[in-house]
């Protein structure tokens, strides 16, 4: 019977203390200021209303071309990703995995492929939208830039085509139409 | 004596693997949500819907479909339109054509075309030169009801519509 109430007790007080040995992990985040530019190539490349533009994934993308942040909004309405959208993109990928996230950041940016954000667009992991883009190429350097403390700007401008919500619905943009 | 319950045993464990394999609880809720069909299952029924939560191509569900979905003639109308094409390019430039049936609802199959994902282009056409185009490309999910959802809000563009309500080029 006493086991009853030891076993919990001592399971709140293994949750409540801190590690005995005094290590705690020191949290190193990307820079916000820098993140705008990625933010924009993350909604077009992984935003998408069947992929991250939904708030049941894990990492979870909002923007202009997808899911909006406000209620009010809707997608391409307004035309532009909002400032708000930008922070909540930045939390989704800070806390997405965040020791490993440190731990990149406090090595400048190096070997960023440790981190699920990289690995699986590189097609390193397993991902249901498959590879997107590869070693070196701008949508690479656009994010690992980032991850390094100074954002490829230019990269992350040359890996977005223009901006669709800016298209109109009838372009000349087609899927094969004669 | 042994091998007979050998066999049970296996055919037990085939039965568990496979019986697993087609519970997914996330797609049941999706499935359980849907609204009530008033057209017996076939080509017409549920248009607007998402094809892809039961044409999955799970063992006991409905034929598979690697690409379905309802055309709409404008935002605020849930009349399907007839004979539209629709014509998808996926990331390898392959481009398949589709055409809706009388409900407004096109579906193909994994033997026509399965698309390597993201298809990166939609366009639809309609008698009378009317065409749409979407916008983003789809990056994972070839039921175009999971996202085009009613009413439109700050996760749904709304249903596809062929034409603006007033018949104009949709904004």
């Amino acid at each position: 019977m006493k086991l009853c109430f030891a076993i919990p007790f001592a399971a709140l007080l293994g949750c409540s203390a801190p590690p005995s040995n005094g290590v705690f992990t020191e949290a190193n985040a990307p820079d916000l200021a820098g993140y705008p530019y990625v933010a924009e190539y993350t909604v077009h490349r992984c935003g998408t209303l069947d992929c991250h533009g939904s708030p049941y994934r894990n990492l979870r993308v909002y923007g202009d071309e997808g899911l909006r942040y406000s209620r009010a909004d809707r997608p391409c309405v307004p035309q532009q990703t909002t400032g708000a959208e930008v922070v909540q993109d930045y939390l989704s990928v800070v806390g997405l995995e965040p020791e490993t996230m440190s731990a990149v950041i406090a090595d400048h940016g190096a070997s960023p492929e440790r981190l699920t954000l990289i690995a699986k667009p590189l097609g390193i992991e397993e991902h249901k939208g498959g590879a997107i883009f590869k070693a070196g190429d701008v949508g690479y350097l656009c994010m690992t830039s980032w991850l390094q403390g100074a954002t490829d700007t230019a990269a992350c401008l040359a890996a977005m085509p223009t901006p669709i919500c800016a298209l109109p619905a009838q372009a000349t943009v087609d899927g094969g139409a004669p | 004596m042994r091998n007979r319950v050998g066999v049970g045993l296996r055919v037990a464990c085939a039965i568990g693997v496979l019986a697993s394999a087609a519970c997914d609880p996330v797609n049941a809720d999706v499935v359980s949500s849907l609204p009530p069909s008033n057209v017996r299952n076939g080509p017409l029924h549920r248009p607007g819907q998402p094809c892809l939560a039961c044409h999955d191509g799970v063992i006991g569900d409905p034929s598979a479909f690697s690409v379905a979905g309802t055309i709409f003639t404008t935002p605020s109308e849930t009349v399907g339109v007839n004979g539209a094409s629709v014509w998808m390019t996926d990331s390898n430039g392959t481009t398949h054509q589709a055409k809706t049936n009388a409900a407004g609802n096109f579906y193909v199959s994994p033997s026509q075309w399965t698309p390597v994902y993201p298809i990166v282009a939609v366009k639809v056409t309609s008698i009378g030169d009317a065409s749409a185009v979407m916008r983003s490309e789809i990056g994972r999910d070839g039921a175009c009801g999971s996202c085009h959802t009613d009413p439109p809000g700050a996760d749904s563009p709304g249903h596809i519509a062929m034409t603006a309500d007033d018949g104009g080029a949709l904004p």
